[in-house]
């Protein structure tokens, strides 16, 4: 069943077109990594979603309704958004204590939730004393103090070190393992590829594809490397072979979904010289930029 | 409602905003009972009937704190971008609003009146000092009161709209004091003619700050500024709603 459901979603800002006709969903208890380059729209999307941004055309729903026509919002979506919305002067608990008091929780909540993302020390100090990543933490924390089945986090990776990053890994799985629904953006699928189930891709403001892991996967390809001083004679032939081949640099060709022996065999007949072939397969990063650099310029 | 009142108030609290105006308020109501005690050139000699007008003393400048207090508690959102969170949690951002322009109207009155007891004990004590006894039953003194009552609270909602109309929070304090310090003043020497200057914001907060010598009767000045303090209110309440928190 699906929680969130983005449909024809667009906004346009002046002449800038962030989000163009975008649709997408997020079934109950998976965890989606919404992913693109940096100004794909992502931010635009989830602050559509959210009701904080109103769309140009379409619709972004949560169970499906708006978000501000949700009955009780906090209990119902958390959201991380941009690290440094706290007042600096306002200490961490007093930051959760406001919070829970518009949104009626118990003060109690803010205390449990500065321990469940290890922040229990700084509990009473000002959060403009804060490092990037103690705010991260401390925006988790805030969007878990209605104990939400709903999150909502945008780059939560940002600015974390590798063992904030390790940190947030663990944080998701934990949450997914509860049975939460979780769509997590970032521009570096890397950081979320070790927890997400599946991935929107957007870029330009357009789905390139929403596909699970495994797929995405599958997409990884054979390449053999070539280095040889007659790249630019060899590419020609390899793609009357119907094997298609990029130069990466003066002297090197990557060869895309073949072996090692059909480009030796096509060089050796046509006399043209190897100095090195290597095989070795694409990575996620690779199908990932790929797709999102294949995308036409935008109309 | 009723939690979201409470939620500025937490808010206000737990800054150190407002704890910096109060000790300032303090600090201000000392020098006035101290002026207005020492410079006594052509104004009656002091009597037991002094206290109001000195009680009077930092009235004007605690209508200009609760300006300050509405204008800090909405610009202040958008500053540190909590603004997202409040929307999070209150997603009608109207009922946000109005519990801003509950909140710092109250806090405002209650800056005032904390500001003009010290400034009552301040006095008394002074002129006990010398010798003489003040009236505190004085129906003079619980005009003062309700003056400054009626300014600081219609000047916190007048902050509050303004606030959210500019909701850059530099813009905002800037624009109040090039309002408040050049334009009226400019409007009013081309207008010409206290007719019709009367009429402005600042005259309409006089009325109640400094009756004396103001062209408005309280009833009309509060009135005026209650208008203003709508007006503004409605505008800023309406673009508030409407634009996209990026």
């Amino acid at each position: 069943m699906a929680v969130i459901t983005i449909e024809g979603l667009s906004k346009r800002f002046g002449d800038v077109l962030a989000v163009d006709d975008l649709s997408f969903e997020v079934d109950q208890g998976t965890v989606v990594g919404f992913l693109g380059p940096n100004g794909a729209g992502k931010t635009t999307t989830l602050r559509m979603l959210l009701g904080l941004v109103a769309p140009t055309s379409g619709t972004a729903r949560i169970d499906g309704r708006p978000y501000r026509a949700l009955a009780d919002p906090v209990r119902h979506v958390g959201a991380v958004l941009e690290a440094s919305s706290f007042h600096p002067g306002r200490s961490a608990r007093n930051h959760l204590r406001v919070v829970a008091s518009a949104a009626g929780l118990p003060f109690a909540r803010a205390d449990a939730v500065l321990a469940q993302v290890g922040l229990a020390d700084a509990a009473q100090r000002r959060v403009g004393g804060f490092s990037l990543g103690m705010r991260q933490r401390l925006g988790l924390a805030t969007a878990l103090l209605g104990d939400p089945q709903v999150l909502i986090l945008d780059e939560p990776a940002n600015g974390l070190d590798p063992e904030g990053v390790h940190w947030l890994r663990g944080v998701l799985r934990h949450l997914a393992d509860q049975g939460r629904t979780v769509l997590v953006s970032s521009h570096v699928l890397a950081e979320v590829a070790q927890t997400v189930d599946q991935v929107v891709i957007i870029a330009r403001g357009r789905l390139v594809t929403q596909s699970t892991l495994a797929a995405l996967t599958a997409r990884t390809e054979q390449l053999v490397r070539v280095r040889t001083p007659q790249a630019a004679a060899l590419r020609p032939l390899l793609a009357a072979k119907g094997i298609q081949a990029h130069p990466d640099g003066a002297d090197q060709l990557i060869a895309v979904g073949t072996t090692p022996e059909a480009v030796g065999q096509t060089a050796a007949a046509a006399g043209v010289v190897l100095y090195e072939m290597r095989a070795e397969r694409s990575n996620l990063e690779d199908v990932f930029l790929q797709l999102t650099s294949q995308q036409g310029a935008p109309s | 409602m009723t939690r979201l009142v409470r939620a500025e108030f937490t808010k206000l609290r737990t800054t150190r905003v407002v704890y910096g105006m109060a000790a300032a308020m303090a600090a201000f109501a000392v020098l006035t009972v101290a002026a207005n005690i020492s410079d006594r050139q052509g104004a009656p000699p002091l009597s037991a009937d002094s206290l109001p007008m000195l009680v009077g003393g930092p009235v004007t400048l605690l209508a200009g704190a609760a300006l300050l207090l509405g204008i800090l508690g909405m610009t202040g959102e958008f500053r540190h971008h909590t603004v997202t969170q409040t929307f999070l949690v209150t997603p009608d951002r109207g009922r946000v609003v109005a519990a801003k322009l509950v909140a710092y109207p109250l806090a405002g009155i209650a800056l005032a009146l904390a500001t003009l007891a010290f400034t009552a004990a301040v006095a008394a004590g002074w002129l006990a000092a010398k010798g003489i006894t003040p009236s505190m039953f004085d129906a003079r003194l619980g005009r003062v009161l309700l003056g400054a009552v009626l300014a600081a609270g219609l000047c916190g909602l007048v902050g509050v709209g303004v606030g959210a109309l500019v909701r850059n929070q530099v813009a905002a304090l800037v624009g109040v004091l090039v309002w408040v310090l050049v334009i009226e003043g400019l409007l009013m020497s081309l207008l010409n003619a206290p007719s019709l200057g009367k009429w402005l914001p600042s005259a309409a907060a006089a009325a109640l700050t400094n009756p004396g010598a103001a062209h408005l009767s309280r009833l009309g000045g509060t009135l005026l500024l209650a208008a203003y303090a709508l007006a503004l209110a409605l505008a800023g309440t309406r673009l508030v709603v409407r634009r996209d928190i990026t």
